[in-house]
């Protein structure tokens, strides 16, 4: 009645090949996800916190509208609510050219944005204000001060939740298999489909999540040591040498 | 060069500026000092607008500060601030510090800007330390780092507060001296200092304050000797003892 | 590393190891219950009605058929308890001992006999396709670069697949938004089983602007699954089921479902019907 593992369906077949196919597409609209979202998350981080009123209100909903509703509903909405607001002829060659993959990328990158946008928010927020009369009154501009003063230190320091936020995003990639992204979590769904072997493909997904997951931990701790601010988790990082 | 009109500031309910007509000219160093809370560093802090005020009017060279067309950043850059925390740049290196204002604000280009960081170093005394960042230098240091920076927008009028404050003692000096010789080459500044013996060498008109109002104003010997306000010999007495 | 992995899983699937050691038949003995897992939007063979009754077909076969055989055969009355299982879900809810039996529309192959074991056929279907009223899609002849939307998991897309690689395939995780997908133009057709897709065109809120198009170009047994190696309780359920066909009540629960008055119209074949009755083995 045990049940018997065959891990050979992992590596016979086209098994490999749908794998990689998968890791491939998860990387890809992970990473245009978190281009775009850390895009957006600056952006509307720094406006949250800017002294006019109007783009305070203009970055708060944003926020507040992406960041409440469940990914999900994002993914069918950019797949399903937005193509019919284009023109026909347009929307017909995006759904033969990877209409999925773009909605699925835009719902990640959007949904995240708003993520980040609270954690850059929160960032530039912890910077004392006197940082940023400092800047000031050196005589940059609201703008230079932002640029080369209060987002460089505020990246800086929410380097760690990043982290972990940008791992969120590659795990929420999956929810994409909702519209049809043929990404890593759908492939080994595919594997399960022709080989019926449930736990053999879901562990190999696993395992490769996990992977990929340790593989981001391991580059943003080297970006946070590269980009340490110097006197703060520095110090761990210099006495190394 | 600076000049204060009837100018009244209120946090809130707090009346913290009341009624300060203040004139001061080119080239005069003025120290400010009074007990925390009497408003003197929220005078100093009106003067580059970083805190507005709600009535009177404060003109720098001439031009009010609420005339509605006025370039506020162009006129920052003239005016230097030094804080009591330093707010150096935690990311950039102390060359670094100094050459963006210039470069951004000034577009200078980097190969200049770099020469008059390096001489400014070399003014406050630390001129190896330009790759050090300021976690890696000691306050004192910081905060001749923080007047280079200042200084490096060339500006015409200098502001302190409260520059010494967080410092060691033992680095009290090596910042009193460079704002000494800051002074001695004729800049107009307005330093916010418990620092006596700084006033009585340095300042050409020291101001006490209490309750946001100027109590007194007079020469050092004046002030010092022969203060006429019973609540200027209450704060020296207690200042002096120590 | 293939060690570590079965340790890894083995170490997962920890907690219910020890009741591995009972077979079906004598946990139901036990607890007097029989698990089933069966889809909650699928009718009518498992759905959830507009008097939120959880039923369809293949509920009516488990409680009408096979209840009755089981509880004769471990002495006691066996109560029912159903819990949702989809593709992606039911053969590991079926390994890990959360179900006892997978009463929905699960095509028995030869592939997931190598996992599960299935009882007999109950329900014959093949695979065709549904299309807008006039579309150029007559069949899997006629798909070559047309977009094609189809069920994750299911046995068609993987026909699709190998019979017609030139089509654009689209998987959709569920009926509904695959069904979205045809409607709003994202694909040009969506193929899944036969019966399916006549359930799906009923209830879809203008029937006749669909059509439903093409020969069977798959052969659709459903089977009920259950955990591979317990021929006791599989004899048991399909002695059930051999005792409605010969009684002819496995044909009366198939026309309040599929008769004229049923909730989804889908008259047997003569041939279909011979089929399920020479499935039945003499006592």
């Amino acid at each position: 009645m045990t049940y018997q593992f065959d891990w050979s369906v992992l590596w016979t077949g086209q098994s490999g090949e749908w794998l990689l196919q998968g890791i491939l597409t998860t990387l890809g609209i992970s990473t245009l996800a978190w281009l775009l979202a850390a895009a957006l998350g600056t952006v509307s981080g720094a406006l949250r916190t800017v002294p006019f009123a109007p783009l305070r209100a203009l970055a708060t909903c944003y926020v507040e509208f992406f960041r409440n509703v469940p990914l999900l509903v994002w993914m069918f909405f950019w797949y399903f609510a937005v193509p019919p607001l284009l023109p026909g002829p347009l929307q017909d060659w995006l759904f033969n050219h990877g209409a999925e993959f773009w909605a699925g990328m835009f719902a990640l990158g959007v949904y995240h944005g708003a993520r980040f946008s609270e954690m850059i928010r929160s960032g530039i927020q912890s910077i004392p204000k006197t940082q940023f009369e400092a800047a000031l009154s050196t005589g940059l501009t609201t703008a230079q001060t932002y640029r080369f003063v209060i987002i460089p230190i505020a990246l800086r320091l929410i380097i760690p939740p990043i982290a972990n936020e940008s791992l969120n995003l590659l795990k929420n990639s999956s929810v994409a298999l909702t519209i049809s992204v043929t990404e890593l979590t759908f492939q080994t769904r595919q594997i399960e489909t022709y080989t019926a072997r449930a736990f053999e493909a879901l562990t190999a997904g696993t395992v490769i999540y996990l992977a990929l997951c340790l593989g981001i931990a391991t580059l943003m701790t080297k970006i946070e040591r590269r980009f340490a601010l110097p006197g703060m988790i520095g110090r761990v990082a210099s006495a190394e040498h | 060069m600076i000049e204060f009109q009837s100018v009244n500031k209120w946090y809130g309910s707090l009346h913290v500026l009341r009624g300060i007509n203040l004139r001061i000219e080119k080239g005069e160093v003025v120290v400010v000092c009074g007990p925390s809370g009497s408003g003197k560093s929220t005078l100093i802090r009106c003067i580059n607008r970083l805190e507005p005020i709600q009535s009177g009017e404060i003109l720098i060279d001439g031009k009010r500060l609420s005339d509605p067309s006025l370039d506020l950043t162009a006129l920052r850059a003239e005016i230097g601030f030094v804080f009591q925390q330093f707010n150096l740049y935690p990311h950039l290196s102390a060359m670094e510090n100094i050459v963006l204002a210039p470069m951004k604000a000034r577009k200078i280009s980097r190969p200049e800007a770099e020469e008059i960081a390096t001489r400014l170093l070399e003014r406050v005394g630390i001129p190896d330390k330009a790759a050090s960042y300021p976690a890696n230098l000691s306050g004192g240091q910081q905060q001749r780092v923080a007047i280079a920076r200042a200084l490096a927008m060339q500006p015409k009028i200098m502001l302190f507060d409260e520059p010494t404050s967080a410092l060691d003692p033992e680095m009290i000096n090596e910042v009193l001296e460079v704002m000494s010789d800051l002074a001695g080459e004729g800049m107009t500044m307005a330093v916010v200092t418990h620092e006596m013996g700084f006033a009585r060498r340095v300042a050409h008109r020291i101001l006490f304050m209490d309750e946001g109002q100027i109590i007194e104003e007079g020469s050092p010997q004046t002030f010092f000797e022969n203060p006429s306000s019973p609540r200027t010999k209450q704060f020296l007495s207690k200042i002096l003892s120590h | 590393m293939k060690k570590m992995l079965t340790l890894l899983v083995a170490i997962a699937l920890g907690a219910v190891t020890p009741a591995m050691a009972e077979t079906t038949l004598e946990k139901i003995a036990r607890t007097g219950v029989l698990t089933i897992g069966a889809r909650t939007g699928s009718p009518p063979f498992a759905f959830v009605d507009a008097q939120n009754q959880w039923v369809g077909f293949s509920i009516d076969l488990v409680e009408q058929l096979i209840l009755p055989t089981l509880s004769k055969k471990v002495g006691k009355p066996v109560k029912l308890e159903k819990k949702e299982s989809t593709p992606p879900t039911r053969i590991p809810l079926l390994a890990s001992n959360a179900v006892d039996l997978i009463a929905e529309t699960m095509t028995d192959t030869r592939s997931r006999r190598d996992s599960v074991d299935f009882s007999l056929t109950f329900f014959v279907t093949g695979a065709q396709f549904l299309v807008k009223k006039g579309s150029p899609i007559k069949g899997i002849k006629s798909i070559a670069g047309r977009r094609v939307a189809a069920q994750q998991g299911s046995t068609n897309a993987r026909i699709i697949r190998e019979q017609a690689p030139k089509a654009q395939l689209r998987e959709f995780p569920d009926q509904p938004a695959a069904f979205q997908a045809l409607a709003q133009g994202q694909v040009d057709t969506y193929t899944n089983d036969g019966i399916q897709l006549a359930g799906l065109k009923a209830k879809a809120p203008n029937p006749r602007g669909w059509e439903i198009v093409g020969d069977f170009y798959s052969y659709e047994p459903y089977g009920m699954a259950l955990r591979k190696g317990d021929a006791d309780f599989r004899g048991v359920v399909n002695n059930g089921l051999m005792e409605g066909i010969d009684s002819g009540k496995f044909f009366d629960i198939y026309e309040k479902w599929f008769g004229p008055k049923g909730e989804l119209p889908y008259p047997m074949s003569p041939d279909i019907k011979k089929f399920m009755i020479y499935q039945a083995v003499p006592k």
